[in-house]
């Protein structure tokens, strides 16, 4: 499933991500809308670590699935902290509106990359 | 299995207690809280930023029903549900139901005051001056920010009262 043309795509799109959020910095020389980038970096990090402390096998034990919860929660606080922070900059005048389009798009690419991807090869090992 | 002596006409429909929807409430909640603080940040960055015309700033009060809002989210959500109902059990001794009732009531004013606090905050300081609404804003954000908290609290809550019946399930 996850072939060659697979990771083509997502690569271009991430490259189309990146090229949108750097351009949305490097036109109005205000480098602010770069932390979306760190933002959606970051975004998965807490799933991963959370679904590697936490033993998904036992259903009685609530504290794996508890742990789980937390890396969501977190997750989701920082999907929506990449959409928030772009309109926040721009509602206080730091960025430019255009440019604050411009770093969600691209923010919302690169973050449906690493989803997508995680998704492909996850598949792989599951089982 | 509560077919039998079911109330209305209509049955739960099937989606409520699966794992997915508990999956995607607890991202809804996360995403709700994280909307909630922003409203608030964008309104303390925007009182210092040059866009603010007025002598008004958004101080330290302002902050406070914030952090009452999530110290009680916080609160709520550390207490284990099942040991709300643990006196009708015998195994379980020392008063822990009465324990865990108090600290959920403890988080519930914290939460409660939270957003009265902000609805306190944003009349006193910005509707009895009488301040247009680039000002006022400062005041509706403290009070939307509050209620968001409120109500990723309250989803976060509803999901993880769904998962003992879905583990009940699963173990019959």
């Amino acid at each position: 499933m996850a072939g060659l043309k697979t990771i083509i795509v997502l690569s271009f799109i991430l490259a189309i991500g990146f090229l949108l959020v750097i351009l949305s910095s490097a036109l109005w020389k205000n480098y602010l809308p770069l932390l979306v980038v760190a933002t959606y970096v970051v975004a998965p990090i807490p799933n991963w670590i959370c679904g590697r402390a936490a033993n998904p096998d036992d259903f009685m034990e609530s504290s794996g699935s508890v742990l789980i919860d937390f890396g969501r929660f977190l997750t989701g606080f920082f999907v929506v902290m990449g959409i928030a922070l772009p309109s926040l900059f721009a509602h206080c005048a730091l960025i430019q509106y255009p440019a604050m389009i411009m770093s969600i798009v691209g923010g919302l690419l690169i973050y449906g990359t690493i989803i997508s991807f995680t998704m492909f090869f996850q598949e792989e090992n599951e089982f | 299995m509560m077919a039998s002596h079911r109330l209305f006409r209509f049955p739960k429909p099937a989606w409520i207690n699966s794992a997915n929807t508990r999956t995607a409430g607890v991202y809804l909640s996360g995403a709700l809280f994280s909307l909630g603080f922003f409203f608030f940040v964008d309104a303390s960055a925007y009182s210092r930023s040059a866009k603010n015309g007025s002598t008004v700033h958004v101080t330290f009060v302002d902050w406070i029903p914030g952090i009452c809002s999530a110290l009680g989210t916080l609160v709520i959500n550390s207490i284990d549900k099942s040991r709300l109902g643990a006196d009708s059990f015998s195994y379980s001794g020392n008063g822990v139901a009465w324990k865990a009732r108090l600290v959920l009531f403890l988080g519930f004013a914290l939460m409660a005051g939270g957003l009265a606090g902000s609805v306190t905050v944003m009349i006193l300081k910005y509707i009895v001056p009488e301040y247009p609404f680039p000002t006022l804003w400062f005041g509706v954000a403290n009070v939307i920010a509050n209620a968001l908290i409120m109500l990723s609290s309250a989803v976060l809550w509803v999901v993880q009262n769904m998962e003992d019946e879905y583990t009940y399930n699963l173990a019959l």
